[in-house]
């Protein structure tokens, strides 16, 4: 196990990708450091690059698509042209929109064995890989169950705790919850969350949803035309919310909200329901004697 | 106002001959140029329950009127020039290999002639703003783009009402805004729109009238308003009030109401209560 702290996990550099046949570049010029441990959302309008990034993270640029490849991607410091797609799916597990195209098996049990044993895993291990995979996406009481029986959310769990099987350091998902329910949506959430924290895994999650996103995670990426044009904590990408609008993204709605509210030049704003609370029962009760004045949140 | 339903369900059933119903007992009335939401859980069954209102799928018991009309066994062809449906993904209903022929498809087959055809065509190509692709291959084009051919295809047929499955998902929100500006004017212009939707905030914006399933039933049917806030109810089909809604729930001890799905409308009554809480401290000092 590797301890080592702020261990930069992945490094892009430079990065332009162009695929083959296409007219103009699907990435330009991305830089991109991510350290062991790390939540990051990347989030941008359709056609922006999210998805060709991810793939330049897993392998399968330029494994699978064959293209102009410019600059550097590295990962645990070697360089993804080093790296078969074997070595590199040890390290990165991918989970993709719809999990109908990922699950293999007829049920949860066989599932989560399915990956391991391809890589000739002993059983034993196997069987202690699959306790901790099930437990982890808090699925346990799913073991044996068919897959056809589940739900959305539950079905993209197992997806989850299937590449978790695999012991992956890092976990990329592509608009994991693009077909989920609300409920279906936190489960995943929250989930991603709890490996974080707990497991210290680094997750990369590409969504639309931004209050989700807002609230999980550390690092917020926003995608325009191939380029990373805003890059942060989400609070501090927010000050901008006009600009970030201006590119296709939706808003948290408390953002909006207080952004609409104080109007005027950029300041920073809240971005989960909890600080937008706080700062609005300081507004609120300013006057009341209860305080002084409001928390300066800027 | 005396007017019949464009569309009534009476005691609607669907087991897909298995004997456990996926669809209870829906009774339902929907009439001309509403614009309804159907929300509601993964597998509560919203798209089961739209399948049956253009006959692709025929119930296990119960009766669907449209117009008026018993459907019983009227043939989708005959159904969809009333009853337009757009699948929640464009793919599996685009086949031909042009954007043009693709959405000329439907009408070739009511044997118009040749000029009404291609005037319908143009014109829902222009409605939905991919004209200018009109000699492309579908499948080149992106998802969005794909939905649009999709829909054009369904308008072609000019539909009294069209039926939306998830028509959004996967889109960022500016195609997502796009494609529901485009359906608001259909609906403006007299078209009766129903969509299914897990994104409470097109509820919210869009639509009039929303109904709620659960497990194969109706738990609710009203104004986005009415049913929007109410935690417990949309819990029980793992639905949860917008963040909005959520944030005007938490200052209910301040006077603010608990029922606001807009942020614009939040603004302004927060405006409102913190200019007087500001003349407050003013005339306290």
């Amino acid at each position: 196990m590797d301890h080592q702290v702020n261990e930069r996990i992945i490094e892009v550099k430079n990065l332009d990708f162009t695929y083959q046949g296409a007219d103009k570049p699907a990435l330009r010029g991305i830089n991109l450091t991510v350290r062991k441990g790390e939540l990051i959302g990347i989030t941008g309008a359709n056609g922006a690059g999210k998805t060709t990034l991810s793939y330049c993270l897993n392998g399968l640029i330029p494994s699978f698509y064959e293209g102009l490849f410019a600059g550097e991607v590295r990962i645990k410091g070697r360089s993804i042209f080093d790296l078969s797609i074997r070595e590199i799916s040890q390290w990165v597990g991918s989970v993709f929109q719809d999990p109908e195209t990922q699950l293999v098996s007829a049920n949860v049990e066989e599932e989560l064995a399915f990956g391991p044993e391809n890589f000739g895993i002993h059983p034993i291990e196997i069987e202690k890989r699959i306790n901790f995979a099930l437990k982890a996406v808090g699925i346990e009481g799913l073991r044996h169950s068919t897959v056809d029986a589940l739900s959305g959310g539950q079905k993209q769990r197992v997806a989850i705790a299937a590449v978790l099987a695999m012991f992956p350091e890092i976990i990329i998902l592509d608009e994991p919850t693009a077909e989920l329910d609300p409920v279906g949506t936190d489960e995943v959430f929250g989930v991603l969350r709890r490996l974080n924290r707990e497991f210290g895994l680094t997750v990369i999650i590409i969504e639309h949803k931004i209050e989700q996103l807002a609230t999980s995670c550390d690092r917020l990426l926003i995608m325009d035309q191939g380029r990373i044009v805003f890059g942060g904590a989400p609070d501090e990408i927010f000050r901008h919310w006009r600009e970030v609008h201006k590119l296709g993204v939706r808003l948290p709605q408390v953002t909006e909200f207080f952004g609409k509210y104080f109007g005027s030049e950029p300041r920073k704003l809240p971005v989960t329901l909890e600080e937008a609370q706080a700062l609005a029962e300081n507004l609120l009760s300013l006057g009341n004697g209860e305080q002084d004045e409001p928390n300066r949140y800027y | 106002m005396s007017q019949t339903a464009i569309i009534k369900l009476k005691n609607l059933k669907q087991d897909y001959g298995r004997g456990e119903p996926v669809l209870k007992e829906i009774n339902l009335e929907i009439y001309q140029g509403e614009f309804v939401a159907i929300i509601g859980q993964n597998g509560a069954g919203k798209t089961t329950l739209i399948k049956h209102l253009n006959g692709l799928l025929r119930p296990t018991a119960g009766n669907i009127f449209i117009k008026g009309r018993d459907i019983g066994q009227e043939p989708i062809s005959v159904l969809a020039q009333k009853v337009g449906y757009v699948f929640q993904n464009p793919d599996h209903q685009i086949f031909m290999d042009q954007v043009f022929q693709e959405v000329a498809f439907g009408l070739k087959n009511l044997s118009l002639p040749p000029a009404e055809i291609e005037s319908r065509t143009e014109n829902a190509l222009k409605k939905v703003g991919i004209y200018h692709l009109k000699d492309a291959a579908p499948l080149s084009l992106s998802k969005g783009h794909r939905q649009r051919v999709a829909l054009a295809s369904v308008l072609a047929m000019e539909p009294e009402i069209i039926i939306l499955d998830e028509p959004t998902t996967g889109q960022d929100y500016l195609e997502t805004k796009q494609i529901m500006d485009l359906i608001a004017d259909l609906n403006k212009k007299g078209h009766t729109v129903i969509f299914i939707t897990h994104d409470m905030q097109l509820v919210a914006a869009y639509a009039k009238r929303v109904i709620l399933m659960g497990n194969g039933e109706i738990l609710f049917d009203g104004a986005p308003k009415e049913v929007l806030n109410r935690t417990e109810l949309l819990a029980r089909t793992n639905l949860k009030p917008l963040q909005i809604t959520e944030f005007s729930q938490s200052l209910r001890k301040y006077g603010i109401p608990d029922n606001i799905i807009q942020v614009d409308a939040l603004v302004e009554i927060f405006r409102e209560k913190t200019a007087r809480s500001r003349r407050a401290l003013v005339n306290c000092g």
